[in-house]
């Protein structure tokens, strides 16, 4: 007689695969990095062509591979290039960082036709070789770009980034529990304790910091690197908790969990079109402005393609979407311009929208941009030496 | 066996052996797999920790330096995180363990028939993604969430307390996560015992709770030192639960590492960082090993 057992060895043997697959699968918590699928199946590579204005959009074919941030792959960011190139395939690989895309472009740059960096980091790109210069006279729509941002795309007087995005960063408040907020300093309030949210990032900490107490914020030195890293060891006591992304701290506003915290403008967009009674701040030490920018890689076999994916980028219907579906500004003056004009009231979205988008953008206040400091591009060292500053923050506590 | 037999040595008897060639065949795969994908990996993050800074090609020659394990030993708050992430996965896997046993004995012993049945049910929420699974702790700790609702609707409490965003929260989390990982290495240790030894004890007047303690814990605690090591490892490097639900003063040392890869770019010093984490682990669960060893439970 065989000993009687509860387990057959088939469902021993099941367990231990579940076990496997498992141990294999548990731990890691998320993909960050996923590859997109193609949007055109089927379609062939494109011979290279020196002028990409000679060959008519429906007879270029070939592929195309953007490294981008999670969720801007969306056919609504890029529908000009999406409907006239019908037979190029776009595909998208992600980072969900600034240091991820620089990682995935330093590790592998001839995987990537193009990339999407954000101010602050463009620098390394171009000091590293992995951007190309971009030939902006292959850009039919590079003149409806103000000649300020295209300064932003330029690193060592060349252009080698076109600008796409760009939006605030501030404080987002409740007022129903803050009357008002004239400075960033309200995020290191102790009377707002367990009531405010910071974003989980050094190099804004750091920002944050300088602007209070007038540093020089390309200048930082290692007293005021460490008085810096005392303050906000203190201000984790008064925080709820640090945001990484912005629908966690959206969702803390609209609970009321959280009356203040750093914020960029969509957040302002997305409460206060909840119905929930939030105000963006204009601190006397000015908003912060960044800016989203596309380079080629320097290592593209699809230079002609990348070019008119970038011009595609610049398109009308794809900066109108940035701006009414997603709450980015759009580097297109015309279609910030728009804003204004009530006659084009449908092409965002309605009326109500368009004053909402107004008002997220200040449209009627010119002053608030003329106040604004914009992100400046970081060295190695200070990256290291903030963000290092910042785990330092976090791991104290 | 044949005089040519006989005048082999040992080892080229063995490897003409058709199930030996088979075995070595068939782990081919799974070590080639190892290699490239756990092996040479670690040995590459090994190698990144001896660098300077990131600049340069990446699988260029370089001048080693211990610059960046230096800036990990000048850090205290680094060696204090990794400290209470250890004791919070020596928790979480204590707990887990713990919570673990009677579903695995309940499977093991009580199920009969419908074991396989329970067995998938308890992994149904496998089939979902971990951020899922963690993102539903949100919704049950926040201020609004199930646990506050019941308790301000019981009148136990008038304002939300503050389950959300902190060490707790991760235990929490964690525990709950790996309760199911935890049952099937004791479940498969359960699956390999004669139960016919429970009606021998039985037969010699032993209650159920001596069956318990004397024959069928015994007997499992190969299963049991497994799930804690299976649980405890990953934990000490856990990121994204504390992420999610940790807020401002839960975070765990596999955070630190997370930051120096995706927030800086500066993989030299997540590297050195994720080797002392790794070596530190070993250690511990050597150390672990020696104190239980499992040899001699598997001898029992």
């Amino acid at each position: 007689m065989h000993p009687r057992r509860s387990l057959t060895t088939t469902q021993a043997a099941f367990v231990l695969f579940i076990a496997a697959i498992v141990a294999a699968c548990g731990g890691s918590g998320s993909s960050l990095s996923p590859t997109a699928g193609a949007t055109e199946p089927g379609a062939t590579e494109a011979p290279p062509t020196e002028a990409p204005t000679e060959v008519p959009p429906d007879q270029v074919t070939g592929n195309l591979t953007v490294l981008e941030w999670p969720g801007y792959e969306t056919t609504d960011f890029w529908p000009d290039f999406g409907t006239k190139y019908k037979n190029v395939n776009v595909s998208f690989q992600f980072g969900s960082t600034d240091a991820e895309i620089y990682g995935h472009m330093k590790a592998s740059p001839e995987q990537y036709d193009l990339f999407h960096q954000y101010t602050g980091w463009l620098q390394f790109d171009v000091d590293e070789g992995l951007a190309a210069e971009i030939d902006t006279s292959k850009l039919k729509n590079w003149d409806k770009v103000p000649d300020a941002f295209k300064k932003i795309g330029q690193v060592n007087g060349k252009q080698y980034f076109v600008p796409w995005d760009w939006g605030f960063s501030s404080i987002l408040y409740r007022t129903d529990k803050i009357p008002s907020v004239d400075s960033w300093g309200v995020l290191l309030d102790p009377q707002y304790k367990g009531h405010l949210s910071m974003w989980d990032d050094g190099p804004g900490a750091v920002t944050v910091s300088a602007y209070v107490h007038g540093y020089d914020e390309t200048n930082i030195t290692d007293d005021q690197l460490a008085a810096i890293k005392a303050e906000w060891t203190a201000q984790a006591k008064l925080n709820k908790t640090y945001w990484t992304a912005p629908s966690d701290l959206e969702s803390l506003m609209n609970s009321g969990d959280v009356w203040a915290g750093y914020a960029w403008q969509g957040s302002y967009a997305v409460t206060k079109g909840a119905g929930t009674p939030v105000a963006y701040a204009n601190p006397k030490e000015g908003r912060n402005s960044w800016v989203g920018l596309y380079g080629i890689s320097s290592k593209t076999q699809n230079m002609d393609l990348a070019l008119r994916f970038l011009d595609e980028k610049l398109g009308l219907l794809t900066n109108q979407n940035l701006v009414k579906l997603y709450y980015y500004g759009s580097a297109r003056q015309d279609v910030m311009d728009g804003l204004n004009d009530a006659a084009q009231a449908d092409a965002y979205g309605g009326a109500e929208t368009q004053a909402l988008l107004k008002d997220t953008f200040s449209i009627d206040d010119p002053s608030i941009l003329q106040h604004t400091n914009f992100t400046p591009n970081l060295t190695a060292d200070q990256r290291d030496a903030w963000t290092a500053m910042w785990t330092e923050v976090k791991a104290a506590q | 066996m044949t005089a040519a037999t006989e005048q082999l040595p040992t080892g080229a008897g063995r490897s003409t052996d058709p199930r030996r060639r088979t075995f070595w065949l068939l782990s081919l795969p799974s070590a080639v797999g190892l290699g490239l994908f756990l092996i040479l990996p670690i040995l590459f993050m090994v190698a990144l920790s001896f660098r300077n800074d990131l600049s340069g090609q990446l699988l260029a020659p370089f001048a080693p330096t211990l610059k960046q394990y230096a800036k990990v030993f000048d850090t205290g708050s680094y060696w204090n995180l990794l400290g209470i992430s250890t004791l919070m996965a020596f928790g979480v896997a204590t707990v887990a363990t713990l919570a673990a046993y009677p579903l695995a004995y309940f499977l093991a012993f009580r199920a009969g028939r419908r074991a396989g049945l329970y067995l998938i049910l308890l992994l149904v929420p496998f089939w979902t993604s971990y951020l899922l699974r963690v993102m539903a702790w949100r919704l049950m700790l926040d201020s609004s969430g199930v646990v506050n609702s019941v308790l301000i609707g019981l009148g136990l409490t008038q304002d939300p307390l503050d389950l959300l965003y902190n060490r707790g929260a991760v235990v929490v989390t964690l525990i709950y996560v790996w309760i199911p990982f935890a049952m099937l290495p004791i479940l498969a240790a359960m699956g390999r015992i004669d139960v016919r030894l429970h009606d021998a004890a039985s037969d010699l007047y032993a209650s159920p709770w001596q069956q318990l303690l004397r024959v069928t814990l015994p007997l499992s605690l190969p299963g049991i030192v497994a799930a804690f090591f299976m649980v405890f490892i990953p934990t000490v490097g856990e990121y994204v639960t504390p992420l999610l639900v940790g807020g401002t003063g839960g975070s765990m040392y596999g955070n630190i590492v997370q930051a120096f890869f995706v927030q800086a770019a500066n993989w030299p010093l997540g590297a050195a960082l994720s080797v002392i984490m790794l070596a530190t682990t070993l250690l511990l669960v050597v150390i672990g090993l020696r104190i239980v060893q499992p040899r001699r439970l598997l001898a029992q």
